[in-house]
């Protein structure tokens, strides 16, 4: 079955909230437990002004966008991203949201690529994110 | 002699196989609030992502090398490209295996590109000696950016 993406079809938005506990879920998870993603501490020795998000935590929810639309990972060949900004997750009982939106860029080949956008208080977080599915 | 160009194509020895059982994928797609029944379950399919924990891993052989004179807590994850051949499924047996791919010196930093291969079998196939061999499913690409100490400036600038 083949999926049906033109070039300028939208994916998401998909706002996603992140407070300290998303963050701890996600190092037990993932098994990354760099300091500066749960110690303040940490984080000011780095010159950060506080605790921020696992770069590949906002990486893997700007991927969940996508399989989120496409109802699964079985057609995702392929992925990148620039780590341009960090994302500060304050405790202050609200955290952070981050927003994903995505847009086909070009199909090719049989293969459509996203250009994804992940927004944090208005700034682009990835840089050059774009993400390639099968689409025959 | 800390790492340099003369270090490209060097390959370590492949990390220890990790089994990706239906608790783990579950509980990462519950990390990303992820409520997809496509990953939960015996036969799950796992969060594309998921697969950074074991190319992580393999990070570690290079960190660990002497004469590479690398330290993690100087090191700038740059950017991050994943292949998938397919999509991992619970109950593969996963190994990654790292290479350097790039290196490159500037003043105090160097840009350093890896790339780890991971190589799937079938755990049960695996258990039941009808595995018939491990097939690459997915390529995991880094960038980073590592600073050296300072003083240890190749340049004599620091």
């Amino acid at each position: 079955m083949s999926l049906d993406l033109s070039v300028g079809d939208t994916i998401g938005p998909l706002t996603v909230p992140i407070t300290r506990t998303t963050l701890v879920r996600y190092a037990g998870a993932s098994g990354d437990f760099n300091p500066i993603h749960h110690s303040d501490h940490a984080a000011a020795e780095l010159g950060l002004p506080g605790v921020i998000a696992h770069g590949m935590l906002t990486m893997a929810l700007a991927m969940r966008a996508v399989t989120t639309e496409l109802g699964g990972p079985q057609r995702v060949v392929g992925q990148y991203a620039r780590f341009r900004k960090p994302v500060p997750v304050p405790d202050d009982g609200i955290g952070t949201q981050l927003q994903v939106s995505g847009e086909v860029a070009e199909v090719a080949d049989g293969v459509a690529k996203i250009k994804l956008e992940a927004t944090c208080n208005g700034e682009k977080v990835l840089g050059q994110a774009a993400v390639e599915v099968r689409v025959d | 002699m800390p790492i340099s160009a003369e270090h490209i194509g060097r390959t370590f020895p492949p990390g220890d196989p990790q089994l990706i059982s239906p608790e783990r994928v579950a509980a990462f797609a519950d990390a990303l609030g992820d409520s997809d029944p496509i990953y939960r379950g015996a036969d799950a399919l796992v969060p594309p992502t998921f697969v950074m924990s074991a190319a992580a891993s393999a990070w570690q052989a290079m960190f660990d090398d002497p004469e590479l004179e690398l330290s993690l807590a100087r090191t700038v994850h740059a950017d991050q490209r994943f292949l998938w051949h397919r999509p991992l499924r619970a109950g593969d047996l996963i190994t990654p295996q790292l290479t350097i791919t790039n290196v490159r010196a500037r003043g105090g930093n160097e840009t350093i590109g890896i790339r780890v291969s991971i190589t799937a079998r079938e755990a049960e196939a695996v258990a039941e000696g009808i595995d018939t061999g491990a097939e690459e499913v997915c390529v995991a690409e880094s960038t980073f950016v590592h600073s050296r100490p300072a003083g240890d400036d190749q340049e004599g600038t620091a």
